[in-house]
């Protein structure tokens, strides 16, 4: 599981107001190289929770984002900068963990990347 | 002290929470089992192939047919070519092996998400993103997730893909609502599904031989009850989506179910269903019923389409 997906994903645990972020449990972090796309980065900025994404880097072991969001003129003209984000975001996978329900605790487990978010005992 | 009243409530709800789970897990099984079987014989897309009427089809003909089912699809949701307008992020609700993920990520370039309630087609889904190499242009994820309860926030979406997948779901009225809560404004939802036919004026149900043909075809694939199209079109209404628009395919899938026994026929099909287990086998039994709901005008292969207001 990317960071990328981390960012998009929310406890879908009925009757919690706040399911967003999930809490990360890091068993096994892989690092993954993929080709990197300047513009898809540019794009896919906006969307991103700036912070819950900082925050989960740190988590699994990068410290090269910074807590506050950048100015997105930081990602036209610096591509050092470019590089480390596209690192954070698409190279990081966590591959054994779980994700936490901030406001439960419950425990969505994560096995060979994919999570696995179905509430079996049924919330209904 | 409980009433008698309230004893009867909680097991009328544990019995529904049990036809639930049994359900999900039956789903899971179903395609964890049939899945590696269908790819090995079919290739990636685990949907029925468009074709023009009266067509002679020949075994090739049938993957082109499908990618021909997704581009009609789109074509009929009015999304164009114009980059402009391309969706940037996508949900393929009841994904499969990804075989739509893919196809549609690279397209547009887009960021996918997939969810399927079967760990073994994520899986997968997930080792053919990698072997296709959509790490340069487009992302692809494959998550186990329930389709009822999208494990999304609000809005995120501007294409909420359904492909053959609507026929599984056990409350149509909370997946049509998931479909559209995670729709970004001015996204578009795209269902493609199994349907039985409109009821006339006067029906309150379908016959009783009608109902007896599709709780066969139920109980081999795991599907609850199903609707007609103008019941999902009346639930879009109800949550206010716009330019919604229905169509019958029927007559454009004909070629399909014939050609999906034919290739169980064959020596390869024959020994692979053999391994695949009960569930795969019951599914393989069942295929002829398909044909026979198509021809007597029971079942329609549906596409609605509708968008969400800015």
């Amino acid at each position: 599981m990317r960071l990328l997906t981390h960012n998009m994903l929310s406890s879908n645990i009925k009757g919690v107001t706040n399911g967003f972020p999930l809490k990360i449990q890091v068993e096994k972090v892989v690092e993954k190289q993929v080709e990197i796309n300047h513009d898809f980065l540019r794009n896919i900025f906006p969307k991103i929770d700036w912070k819950a994404f900082s925050d989960a880097s740190r988590i699994m072991g990068y410290d090269e984002m910074p807590e506050e969001p950048p100015e997105p003129s930081v990602l036209e003209l610096n591509v050092e900068f470019l590089g480390k984000f596209h690192h954070a975001l698409l190279e990081l996978h966590l591959e054994e963990g779980a994700l936490l329900c901030p406001e439960t605790g419950r425990k969505f487990p994560v096995n060979k990347g994919i999570p696995n978010m179905l509430l079996l005992e049924d919330k209904v | 002290m409980t009433t008698h009243g309230e004893t009867a409530a909680t097991s009328t709800l544990d019995a529904h929470m049990h036809r639930a789970c049994s359900l999900q897990e039956g789903i899971a099984e179903f395609y964890d089992q049939s899945s590696g079987l269908w790819e090995d014989i079919w290739g990636d897309h685990m949907h029925h192939g468009f074709y023009d009427p009266d067509s002679n089809v020949s075994g090739s003909d049938h993957p082109a047919a499908q990618i021909r089912m997704i581009e009609e699809s789109l074509r009929f949701a009015g999304i164009t070519d114009d980059p402009a307008k391309q969706p940037k992020t996508i949900v393929d609700v009841g994904c499969g092996i990804g075989g739509s993920s893919r196809y549609l990520a690279r397209k547009f370039g887009a960021e996918c998400r997939g969810i399927t309630l079967s760990p073994v087609q994520a899986g997968r889904a997930n080792v053919l993103a990698k072997y296709e190499g959509l790490a340069d242009k487009a992302y692809v994820s494959f998550q186990v997730a329930d389709a009822l309860k999208q494990p999304f926030p609000d809005g995120q979406f501007d294409l909420v893909w359904s492909m053959e997948s609507g026929e599984h779901m056990p409350d149509k009225a909370k997946f049509v609502n998931e479909l559209a809560r995670v729709a970004a404004p001015g996204g578009t939802i795209i269902i493609v599904t199994w349907c039985h036919r409109d009821l006339g004026p006067s029906e309150e149900d379908l016959e009783p031989w009608e109902k007896k043909l599709l709780n066969r075809i139920c109980n081999a694939y795991y599907l609850p009850e199903w609707c007609s199209t103008s019941d999902y079109v009346k639930l879009l209404q109800s949550l206010s989506l716009q330019d919604i628009k229905a169509a019958d395919w029927s007559e454009r899938v004909a070629p399909f179910w014939p050609a999906v026994i034919r290739s169980a026929f064959t020596w390869k099909g024959f020994i692979s269903l053999l391994r695949s287990g009960l569930k795969a086998i019951k599914g393989a039994l069942v295929m002829p019923l398909m044909i026979q709901g198509y021809q007597k005008g029971v079942i329609k292969f549906a596409i609605i389409t509708c968008r969400k207001p800015e």
